[in-house]
Parts: C-alpha cells; sequence; structure tokens
C-alpha cells in the first residue's frame, strides 16, 4: 500500500488539458472571476494544510463526537437559563445572523469547488462547503431547541427569512459575498479578508468571553468551529497573492471593499456582544482591544507582507473603532423593539469602563446613556414604550444599516445624486463602494425608500410587526424592565 | 409632507424628518429634537444648516429649496 506522502501530491493535483474545449469555457470569468490566466499562471497554488478526505472524515468525526458530549452534559435548556440575560441576547444575535450566513457560505465554497483555478483549491473548497454545513448544523441544532422555552430564539431560523432591517442588511452583504461572488471574489474576499481577518473576533476572541461568562457550550461551539475556518481560509491567500501578482489594484480594490463591509458587520454582531451583553464582571477586554489583537495586527502585518497597502480609509476606520458600535448600540437600544433580542441599559460600574476603554469617544455617549437613563427614573418599570423612539429611522443606501457613522457630535452621513436619483450613506467608503459598482447597488432600495413607496407601513408597529415580522412576545425589550438595582426612580407604580 | 434626513449633533442616528413646505427652520429644529428626545436633550439654542449653510430661523423649506430626501443638520448655536 503507497504511503500517505506518495500518493497525496498526484491527488490533490490532479489537473489536465482539455482537448475539445477550452480553458476559459470550462473556466469562464463570471463564474472563475478575474483576472482570467491560464492555468499555467495557478499550478503552484499551495495551502499547508494539504488534508485529504479520509483525514478529514476522520476528524470532523471526532470533533463531532466531542461536541455532542459537551452537549449531553451541558447543553441543557436548563443550562442556558443560569447564564445572564443580557448574554442570552449576545447568543439569540449570533444564533440570527450567522448560522444560516454559514449555509450561504456553502453556495460560494461550492462555487470554489467547481470554478477555483487549481485542483488543490477547489478540493479544499469542497471540504470548506462540508465544514460550512457543519457550522449551520451545529448551532441551529442546539439554538432554535430552545425556541420552546424562549420564542425569541425562533430567529435562529427566521431571520434571513425576515424583511427586519437587520436581516435585509445581513442579506445584502451575504447574497453579494456568499451567494453570488465568483470563485476569486469568494476565495479573497470571504477567506482572506472575513475569515483570515475577522472571524478569529467571533469564534475565538467571543469564545474566550463565553468561557468566562459560564457558557461552555458556546464556548466549545465556537471552537469546534474555528478549528475548520482556520483550515479552509488558507485557501485565501495564495489566490490573494496570484491575483495581486497581475492586477495589484484589483487585489487592492477587493481587500479594500470586503474590510469595510465585514468590519460593519462585526461591529454590530461581535461588538454589541462584546461591550454591552457581556456581564461586566466578565469582561477581560473592550471590543477595541479584542480588534487590535485578533484583527488588525494579524490583518495589516499580512496585507504587508504582500505588498499591498492598509485600506485608504484606515484613519476614518480607526475612529469608528472608537464609535461605530457605540452609535449603532445607542440607536437600537431605543429601538429595540425593531430586533429579536434584548438589550440593556449601561449602568455607572459599566459607563466607567466604557469611559476607560474608550477615553478618546465616550463623553458623547455617555450624555445619551444619562438621557435614556433620566426617562427611565420618570417611567414605571416594564414600560418599555415610553422610553422608545417613534420616529422612522434612516438606513445606508449601501450598507443598509442605520445612519450612525461618525461621533454624536457629527454623523458622517454623505449624500449622492446619480442619473437623479438620491442616495445616501453612513461614511465614505460605503459611498465609494457603492460608486465602484452603481450598477450592482443602485436599485436596491433601503427602508426608509420602501416605505415612501407605499411597500412597507409608516407607522411604527405595523412597521414591526406587519414587515419585521415581529410579536410583542418576540420584539426586543430592555432585558429588565428598566429596573435596575443602580436607577432612582421618581415615579412608583 | 416632504421626507427630509435629519442629523441632531449629540445623537447616534439619523432620522426621517416629514416636513411641510412652509415649516421654518425653528419648526425642523423642534421636529428633530422632539423625535430624538429618548437619547438627546432638547436645547433652545440650535441652528439649521443645509447644504452647509446656516437657515435663518424664519426660511421655510420651501424657500430653502430644500427637497425630497435632502439632508439638514441641526446643531448647537444661536438660530438667527
Amino acid at each position: 500500500m503507497l504511503k500517505r506522502s506518495q500518493w497525496l501530491e498526484n491527488a490533490r493535483k490532479l489537473d489536465w488539458e482539455f482537448s475539445y474545449v477550452k480553458e476559459e469555457e470550462v473556466f469562464p470569468e463570471v463564474a472563475s472571476g478575474k483576472p482570467w490566466l491560464p492555468h499555467d499562471q495557478w499550478k503552484d497554488w499551495d495551502e499547508p494544510y494539504r488534508t485529504s478526505f479520509t483525514e478529514y472524515v476522520r476528524m470532523q468525526s471526532k470533533k463531532d463526537d466531542a461536541l455532542a458530549a459537551v452537549r449531553e452534559a451541558i447543553g441543557k435548556p436548563e443550562d442556558f437559563w443560569r447564564l445572564p440575560k443580557p448574554w442570552l441576547s449576545a447568543l439569540k444575535l449570533h444564533a440570527a445572523t450567522l448560522p444560516l450566513a454559514e449555509f450561504a457560505a456553502v453556495i460560494g465554497n461550492l462555487r470554489g469547488a467547481r470554478f477555483g483555478r487549481d485542483s488543490a483549491w477547489r478540493t479544499m473548497a469542497t471540504l470548506g462547503a462540508l465544514d460550512e454545513l457543519r457550522h449551520t448544523q451545529i448551532p441551529l441544532s442546539s439554538m432554535h431547541g430552545l425556541v420552546h422555552h424562549d420564542e425569541q430564539f425562533d430567529w435562529t431560523h427566521r431571520f434571513y427569512h425576515s424583511n427586519n432591517w437587520v436581516a435585509i442588511a445581513a442579506r445584502h452583504l451575504f447574497d453579494e459575498l456568499l451567494l453570488t461572488s465568483n470563485a476569486i471574489e469568494f476565495a479573497v474576499a470571504t477567506h482572506f479578508v472575513f475569515e483570515t481577518g475577522f472571524t478569529n473576533l467571533q469564534f475565538v476572541a467571543l469564545s474566550s468571553l463565553a468561557h468566562d461568562v459560564g457558557d461552555r457550550m458556546f464556548e466549545q461551539t465556537l471552537n469546534s468551529i474555528q478549528s475548520d475556518e482556520a483550515r479552509h481560509a488558507q485557501i485565501g491567500l495564495p489566490v490573494l497573492a496570484t491575483v495581486f501578482e497581475h492586477d495589484p489594484a484589483y487585489a487592492q480594490y477587493l481587500l479594500d471593499k470586503w474590510f469595510w463591509r465585514a468590519w460593519l458587520l462585526f461591529a454590530v454582531v461581535t461588538g454589541f456582544s462584546m461591550d454591552y451583553l457581556t456581564p461586566l464582571e466578565h469582561r477581560s477586554r473592550s471590543f477595541k482591544e479584542f480588534m487590535q489583537e485578533w484583527v488588525l495586527d494579524q490583518y495589516v502585518r499580512s496585507i504587508e507582507e504582500l505588498g499591498l497597502k492598509k485600506p485608504w480609509y484606515w484613519d476614518t476606520f480607526l475612529s469608528a473603532l472608537d464609535n461605530y458600535h457605540h452609535m449603532v448600540y445607542a440607536s437600537a437600544y431605543s429601538y429595540r423593539a425593531s430586533v429579536w433580542f434584548d438589550l440593556v441599559v449601561p449602568g455607572p460600574e459599566e459607563r466607567a469602563w466604557l469611559r476607560e476603554k474608550y477615553p478618546d469617544s465616550w463623553d458623547g455617549f455617555d450624555r445619551i446613556w444619562q438621557t435614556v437613563t433620566e426617562h427611565w427614573e420618570e417611567t414605571d418599570i416594564g414600560n418599555d414604550f415610553a422610553v422608545h423612539g417613534t420616529a422612522i429611522v434612516t438606513f445606508c443606501n449601501l450598507c443598509q444599516l442605520v445612519l450612525s457613522g461618525g461621533t454624536p457630535a457629527k454623523n458622517t452621513a454623505t449624500t449622492a445624486i446619480h442619473d437623479d436619483k438620491k442616495y445616501i450613506f453612513c461614511s465614505e467608503p460605503c459611498r465609494w463602494i457603492f460608486e465602484r459598482e452603481r450598477e450592482r447597488y443602485g436599485d436596491h432600495r433601503d427602508v426608509v425608500k420602501r416605505v415612501l413607496a407605499g411597500e412597507a407601513p409608516a407607522n411604527l408597529v405595523a412597521l414591526l410587526t406587519e414587515y419585521f415580522g415581529l410579536r410583542f412576545e418576540t420584539w426586543g425589550k430592555d432585558a429588565f424592565g428598566g429596573d435596575y438595582p443602580w436607577l432612582y426612580r421618581k415615579r412608583t407604580a | 409632507m416632504i421626507p427630509l434626513y435629519g442629523f441632531l449633533e449629540g445623537d447616534s442616528i439619523g432620522l426621517l424628518v416629514l416636513a411641510d413646505e412652509n415649516d421654518t427652520a425653528a419648526d425642523l429644529a423642534e421636529k428633530l429634537q422632539s423625535a430624538a428626545r429618548i437619547r438627546v436633550k432638547a436645547e433652545a439654542k440650535m441652528k439649521v444648516v443645509y447644504q452647509g449653510v446656516m437657515i435663518a430661523s424664519h426660511t421655510t423649506v420651501a424657500e430653502a429649496q430644500m427637497g425630497a430626501l435632502d439632508r439638514f443638520d441641526v446643531i448647537k448655536g444661536e438660530l438667527r
């Protein structure tokens, strides 16, 4: 019997010359991506894991057995209800936004498995597709099961099938990134930017917080998923290196575009969880500190090693690191009935911690939370809508998230007119991406334009129930009904 | 009604303000502050900026030639 080293290279590198079709027909640019290069330019494509299918199945089986044992021991509903209430909201946010996005990533990986330009890439993408299916099934199975005890967990499945504003934004991102990207753009955007750059934040850094909170089930789930991500993320770098060699401007564009888009998503999903929904006593570091450790240092080092530059908007990004997730969280709290998880008001100790972690930006947010707190002081416990916004909020025409760019002192929203149509963007990078690919994004209507066109109701409660798909039982509330031990209530029932 | 994007200094989000063409700059400032009151305390002295220029308090939406989906800002300062 042949040893592994004797057959693996031949099995991985199984490319051949076509006799009755052209290479361009087998790998058309529309599906394989640009720059279109003959296979000769891809033949040295390589990645470090070099996993065979047998090894893959054996390894995944062990991981699944280990996770099943953990779930058996500590994954029962009563184990979840012991967790702090705000942390359960972090789980609901994760459960709705990521597992079904991973399912969409199966498609992106399968496109790589068919249209990737080298056989070793295609093999890895096949394993990547299997990984993503696993990353869908594990959290769907463990978290949707909690719906019997808490209806908000129904959004684990419901989210992407709704017109909730967060779902519209997430679909706008993931449909492009995972479902429609060609093999090259998918590899650079998903494997290099998203998985090498950002998923460490959710799957490693947040996993360490899960450990501190005592949520061992979520911790083990994230760890198990991340071990797969670390392998198939390796597809990205060699693809990027080849694109850079032949079209450096396009390589830089892909990085700059997808770094910004990924940043906005993780600022909301991970930023909320780390700086607001993790109980203060369990916070080891701030979202910004985790970003610096897990994303910035490594990402900048990897692109500079290739000869690429930081994105042109780097200063804007560094400012956003101090502000963006705080801007969106304060906005989301005051429109919490528009989401499927509960939010909390940061109390005096949390505000002191946030000031220490964000000394350059916290003042503006502290004033907002002081005002929110004073409204709760005048309001009966549980009277959520007395401390809730009623005006229609506004959305960016690129990312579809709320117009919460910049700082409380200066919102960075920027407008543009194209073909007599008016557009508005949360930031210059969103505007730049939109204008580079206007034919792709120009006809997508944000929630405001849907309301003005009569597609969505203007009345807030009707918008929540008829369009966003929420009900009183499922829409977000203050996690404690405004009943905080530190809050001096001037009015009593 | 004319839908406008309003941005209030001190706030975390832009809001849609439904304006009448006869609304003055003072009316716009009041409407936006009222819509944002959960997060930002209303102040008496605020001015309206449209296309980079401060609008006098008595100037109407029509006179300022504000159109649907235009942006205005309400910032701290005396409304003249």
